[in-house]
């Protein structure tokens, strides 16, 4: 298992989504991290070990090669924008929705979206992008059923 | 193993999940792009499992990776003064 930096492991992602294109599974895992080096002893006193809260282990895979970083809260946001670009970039394959209806709701639905994340209160807003997107849904399919 | 229809389902659920118990849970993301389909694990040995060949889940799986990495790096404030001591 190798550890990288949190930029070196970007690079090294990347490679692994290009060179699984043509066959092959990327397994990606996603863990938060106490900053633990040691293993838990079954009896006996941890030495003095001070558990950290702030971070998070991410590793990679094709079934071969093994990669893996640690995220704290001081890199999460730099890491977070180019790791959502390197996701959306390469998990380009699957297949397109019906374009239709869903070209008016989708971009409703992402404009409310990135609002509501924007504004912070991510379990609030988990629930409140659902309301606005489900009355646009059958508005949109009304007015091209009028047509 | 129960596996998820929609995504707002799924996503409520694995965040309850993670929720209970920090530490225990983790999200697996598989993607296959010569069979083109993607697949969310989120479990701490109880799984829930979403599956999806849609190219606008990808976005919102992408979202709720970064939501759940940010979940897991929060309680920074209380670190930090510890650091600086």
């Amino acid at each position: 298992m190798v550890l990288l930096e949190s930029e070196q492991f970007l690079t090294e992602l990347t490679r692994l989504f290009q060179k699984c294109r043509t066959s092959g599974s990327v397994y990606i895992t996603l863990k938060k991290y106490d900053g633990r080096t040691k293993p838990i002893p079954k009896k006996g006193t941890v030495e003095g070990f001070e558990p950290a809260d702030n971070k998070c282990l991410l590793r990679a895979t094709d079934g071969k090669k093994k990669i893996s970083t640690v995220v704290s809260s001081k890199e999460v946001n730099k890491f977070q924008m180019a790791y959502s670009n390197l996701l959306r970039a390469n998990m380009d394959g699957l297949k397109k929705r019906d374009k239709k209806n869903k070209t008016k709701k989708t971009k409703a639905a992402a404009a409310a979206a990135t609002a509501a994340v924007a504004a912070a209160a991510a379990p609030a807003a988990a629930a409140t992008p659902a309301t606005p997107a489900t009355p646009a849904a059958p508005a949109a399919t009304a007015a091209t059923a009028a047509q | 193993m129960p596996q998820y229809q929609t995504w707002e389902e799924f996503s409520r659920a694995a965040e309850k999940l993670y929720l209970a118990d920090p530490m225990k849970a983790r999200v697996v993301l598989k993607y296959r792009h010569s069979d083109g389909n993607l697949c969310v694990k989120v479990t701490d040995d109880l799984c829930l499992v979403y599956k999806t060949e849609q190219a606008q889940d990808v976005k919102k799986i992408e979202k709720f990776h970064s939501q759940l990495m940010r979940l897991m790096v929060a309680k920074e404030s209380r670190n930090v003064t510890m650091e600086t001591e």
